[in-house]
């Protein structure tokens, strides 16, 4: 069962053409992590699927229906999008920024309902910002402020969360608590989890299934254990990486890698380094 | 190693693009600043009596007292085509600083107050000064157009000197709104709103030599000064955190800017009165033709805005002689479709 | 946690507290205008005589002055703020620009160029003025704000809010062009009409043209209202906004549609009165924050108390002449923005 399916998915901006001919999968109640070069078509794919771009050409399903034909608010009640770096307007607190969240489930004036209010606080409680609760978001470092978005996404309670780079910004300890609340989403929740993540390391660890993408087109998918090989990575990023099985966690990792030199980088001439 | 040689078309290739902007902005000066010569001379023998253009070239060379061409070319229009030329080029580089300071594609010289503190002298002048000599009324109009400046810069960094473009921006929207009211509210009540108006839209009609002889030092010294400066004005444009980190002193070339800005704009407001538009549109139609690095969008403003002016001075005398048509409108009105196609092609205005 | 938890509800409450304290500031201050404007004016009523006016005692001359002429106009100015802040609070919500008012839809320059030409054609002396003026200058800012949002528009995009300022720059720029043109064609007694216009003269005051207004009013503030949370989530950013399942495009296209329909509403009985839409949505957010469920009402009335306040000073300053209300507006109104700046660091 998918939770996300893409069918001859292309995307591009005015004449230029990110994404070409995409098929892709997401399996529902896993966690798939997306890693690619920058520039490489990754948040605009994301985007794409978040309905936040419009296709050129192709489908993209959610759980089995043409997203065109569910309304934008249908979507938002499925799932969720993080993009990345958000603007917060500047005065408002933490609290009223996370109760956004509930936006898809009211109606009218929006009043909050006590289960409203429930969820809130839970996605307050999780992310650890309870304290914060009455803070403006201005005043908040990089860090917190990121786990205030974290909140809002999960305020909005769907089984769907898309979430591009969630841990920019974010000290060692903290990536991995938003990875591992993430996790633990995905475990006792059975959300479905779609991240784009820089770090391989991370990427590996957490995933059910990855992605890599390069140019705008899938060079591999599948579980960790098959995209976290040398002969991939070298084919993504132009690296040669010596990967390993991590001794405590029992997950693939890259502990050394070296740029592969004089290999002409055909990524930065198609779409321009562009990461929008 | 076929391919590292395509690396190094690559990279040509970026130089190329780097070199191209180069050479397209010297070739923009350079082309524009001929055409300029040339639509100054044309624009010469335009007028209520028509005089050969190879007039011009005796009055530079051989002037004859007794010719009365001669005359009205060296009295009547060349002071007034210089003027043109000083003035436009004047709104251009005033707008460019100011869009490149504050970040907002909104902004020009109105925003520092100029506009309404110039209004605002000039409705004093009329209503208590009537009498005026018109060499005076344009000093008044530059004092007024500095008071608005200041309370402008004043006001947004009364707090330790924190004069954030936001901050300078709301700044001059509340000063220029309370000034232009009260000019209004003045000009109503002494009933002498209507002569303000004429003398507002008559542009570079009254220009003479004694106000050029005045004018000019302090607008090319500006422009000088707007070209040196350009460099940080770039990097200004990135935003504040950037620029500083990049090392600039940002307060310091906030105020340098609002000076040479104020000479600039000032100047040109107070002889030829509120001719926004060129502010506003010219640095846009410069950072489309040469990019966004401000030490070419400063001198290729320079020309493009000298062009303009002058073209629509031309327009104003030919357009319904023996009348003159306002110069303000008629720039505008040529502006307006440009702009729009401007705003439709451009992805990001800044 | 508790502790958590219970402290963050006492700061909600003191917060909510400080609000509910500023809204009925603001409701106490236009009262007191309110008072203060019926007592003023030509004649001289005593507030002893306005009372008993007001409650059915009083001479039929008071009455006259009273109901015929004083009432009307308080109440034009009260709607004429409330549909011009509210305008001016929505357009900068959706550009997400500061310097954004509701003359940027060309609202103002649109309805002025009708003015004009309605002046030129038909003179300023007209009797049919009085009733047409005013839906001319609802069509002349109807017809500008909709060109404005045609040519900003683009397949694909919609109206992206940087294009759509730019474009609404353009266009005013254009129509101001055009009324100069006109306006130095024209003689001292239209010269007059026209310029008073635009400085914003709260001149039709009688009842028609409060029944013309209240309708407008009575529609769009709650529907505004209702839309407060939507205008929220625009704030967000366009991204953010498709993601929490908002119709970007649909819900600007409404809003805006709300916008221009209050503004022009409210610029064609008042004349052009500018700064109102600018303002008061700044000191409004600078009072409450960016909420628009409390933004929006504390808006309306700041924008309501700075008409009545400014309308009445415009009539008692410089007797028997009057200054138009718009000048006042600004001259009130800009220190007080300006004193709120230099002392706010944020």
């Amino acid at each position: 069962m998918n939770s996300i399916n893409t069918e001859n998915l292309s995307i591009a901006y005015e004449e230029k053409l990110i994404v070409k001919g995409l098929d892709m999968c997401i399996p529902k109640g896993k966690i798939t992590t997306i890693i690619g070069p920058n520039g490489c078509g990754k948040s605009t794919l994301l985007k794409a699927v978040g309905r936040i771009l419009k296709p050129k050409d192709g489908i993209v399903y959610l759980n089995g229906e043409d997203i065109h034909n569910l309304t934008t608010k249908e979507i938002a009640q499925k799932m969720a999008i993080l993009p990345q770096s958000p603007q917060a307007p500047s005065g408002l607190t933490v609290g009223e920024l996370v109760a956004y969240g509930r936006f898809p489930h009211q109606k009218g004036f929006g009043k909050l309902k006590e289960e409203d209010k429930e969820i809130i606080q839970w996605a307050l409680e999780v992310t650890k910002i309870l304290e914060f609760e009455t803070t403006i978001v201005d005043n908040l470092s990089g860090g917190q402020r990121q786990r205030v978005w974290i909140a809002m996404a999960l305020a909005q309670g769907t089984d769907l969360i898309l979430l591009d780079e969630p841990t920019t910004y974010l000290d060692l300890s903290y990536q991995l608590e938003v990875l591992e609340l993430l996790y633990n989403l995905n475990k006792k929740q059975n959300k479905t989890i779609v991240m784009v993540l820089h770090d391989l390391n991370l990427a590996s660890r957490f995933a059910d299934h990855m992605v890599a993408i390069r140019c705008g087109e899938i060079i591999s998918h599948g579980d960790p254990e098959k995209v976290m090989t040398p002969e991939i990575l070298k084919e993504v990023f132009n690296i040669d990486a010596h990967i390993v099985r991590d001794p405590r966690k029992g997950c693939l990792t890259c502990i050394s890698y070296d740029l592969i030199k004089n290999k002409n980088n055909m990524c930065a001439k198609i779409c321009g380094g562009m990461n929008i | 190693m076929v391919s590292s040689n395509k690396t190094k078309t690559e990279i040509k290739n970026i130089e190329y693009v780097d070199k191209g902007r180069t050479w397209v902005a010297l070739l923009i000066i350079l082309l524009g600043l001929g055409f300029l010569f040339f639509l100054m001379a044309f624009s010469i023998t335009k007028g209520s009596i028509e005089i050969p253009l190879s007039s011009v070239w005796d009055v530079l060379f051989s002037f004859d007292e007794n010719n009365t061409h001669h005359l009205i070319i060296l009295d009547i229009r060349f002071p007034r085509v210089i003027a043109s030329a000083l003035v436009g080029a004047a709104f251009a580089v005033a707008g460019a600083i100011m869009q490149g300071i504050t970040r907002n594609p909104m902004a020009d010289s109105g925003l520092l107050g100029l506009n309404a503190g110039a209004g605002f002298a000039l409705s004093i002048c009329f209503a208590f000064f009537p009498k005026m000599k018109y060499i005076q009324i344009i000093l008044f109009s530059f004092l007024g157009a500095a008071f608005g400046a200041a309370l402008v810069n004043g006001i947004a960094s009364f707090r330790r000197g924190r004069a954030t473009p936001m901050r300078l921006v709301l700044a001059g929207a509340a000063v220029s709104a309370l000034l232009s009211s009260l000019s209004q509210g003045i000009a109503l009540y002494f009933n002498v709103a209507q002569d303000i108006m004429f003398w507002a839209v008559g542009g570079v009609a009254g220009s003479n030599w004694e106000q050029i002889k005045i004018m000019f030092p302090w607008i090319i010294g500006a422009l000088i000064g707007g070209v040196i400066l350009s460099h940080s004005i770039s990097i200004s444009s990135l935003g504040e955190d950037v620029a500083k980190g990049l090392g600039l002193n940002t307060a310091m070339i906030n105020v340098l800017s609002s000076i040479i800005v104020l000479i600039l704009a000032g100047a040109s407001v107070s002889v030829v009165g509120t001719v926004g538009f060129v502010g506003l549109i010219i640095p846009h139609l410069a950072r489309y033709l040469v990019g966004v690095d401000y030490r070419w969008i400063i001198p290729v403003s320079a020309v493009l805005g000298a062009i303009l002016v002058v073209v629509a001075d031309l327009g104003a005398r030919t357009l319904n002689p023996p009348f003159e048509t306002p110069i303000g409108p008629l720039i505008a009105l040529v502006g307006v479709p440009f702009f729009l196609y401007l705003a439709r092609k451009e992805r990001r205005a800044l | 946690m508790e502790n958590i938890k219970q402290k963050n509800e006492a700061h909600k409450n003191k917060v909510a507290k400080r609000n509910i304290t500023i809204l009925i500031t603001c409701l106490i201050l236009l009262i007191l205008s309110f008072v203060i404007s019926m007592n003023t004016g030509y004649t001289k009523l005593s507030p002893n005589d306005t009372l008993k006016t007001l409650f059915g005692g009083g001479s039929h001359k008071e009455k006259l002055i009273l109901f015929k002429f004083r009432l009307p106009r308080i109440v034009v100015s009260i709607l004429v703020g409330i549909g011009l802040s509210l305008s001016g609070c929505i357009i900068q919500g959706i550009s997400r620009n500061p310097l954004a008012d509701p003359g940027l839809l060309g609202i103002n320059a649109g309805a002025g160029l009708m003015v004009i030409l309605y002046v030129m054609f038909f003179g300023a002396k007209s009797f049919l003025s009085v009733f047409t003026l005013p839906f001319l200058a609802l069509i002349g800012a109807g017809i500008t704000a909709i060109l404005i949002y045609i040519l900003s528009y683009k397949k694909g995009e919609g109206v992206a809010p940087l294009r759509l300022i730019l474009t609404g720059i353009a266009i005013q720029a254009g129509i101001s062009a055009l009324t100069t043109l006109l306006v130095i064609k024209l003689d001292d007694t239209q010269f007059d009409f026209v310029a008073n216009w635009q400085a914003g003269s709260i001149w039709a005051s009688n009842w028609n043209f409060v029944m013309t207004l209240l309708p407008w009013i009575l529609i769009l503030v709650p529907y505004i209202m209702m839309k407060s949370r939507v205008l929220d989530i625009l704030n967000l950013g366009d991204e953010l906004a498709y993601s929490l399942g908002t119709e970007v495009e649909r819900e600007r296209q409404l809003l805006l549609g709300a916008a221009v329909a209050l503004a022009a509403s409210s610029v064609s009985v008042s004349g052009s009165i500018g700064f109102v839409g600018l303002i008061a949505p700044h000191l409004a957010r600078r009072l409450v924050g960016p909420k628009h469920r409390i933004l929006l009402p504390t808006c309306a009335l700041i924008g309501a108390v700075l008409v009545s306040i400014s309308d009445t000073i415009a009539k008692i300053i410089v007797q028997p002449l009057e200054i138009p209300t718009g000048i006042v507006v600004a001259i009130v109104g800009a220190p007080y923005f300006l004193y709120l700046l230099s002392r706010n660091t944020q």
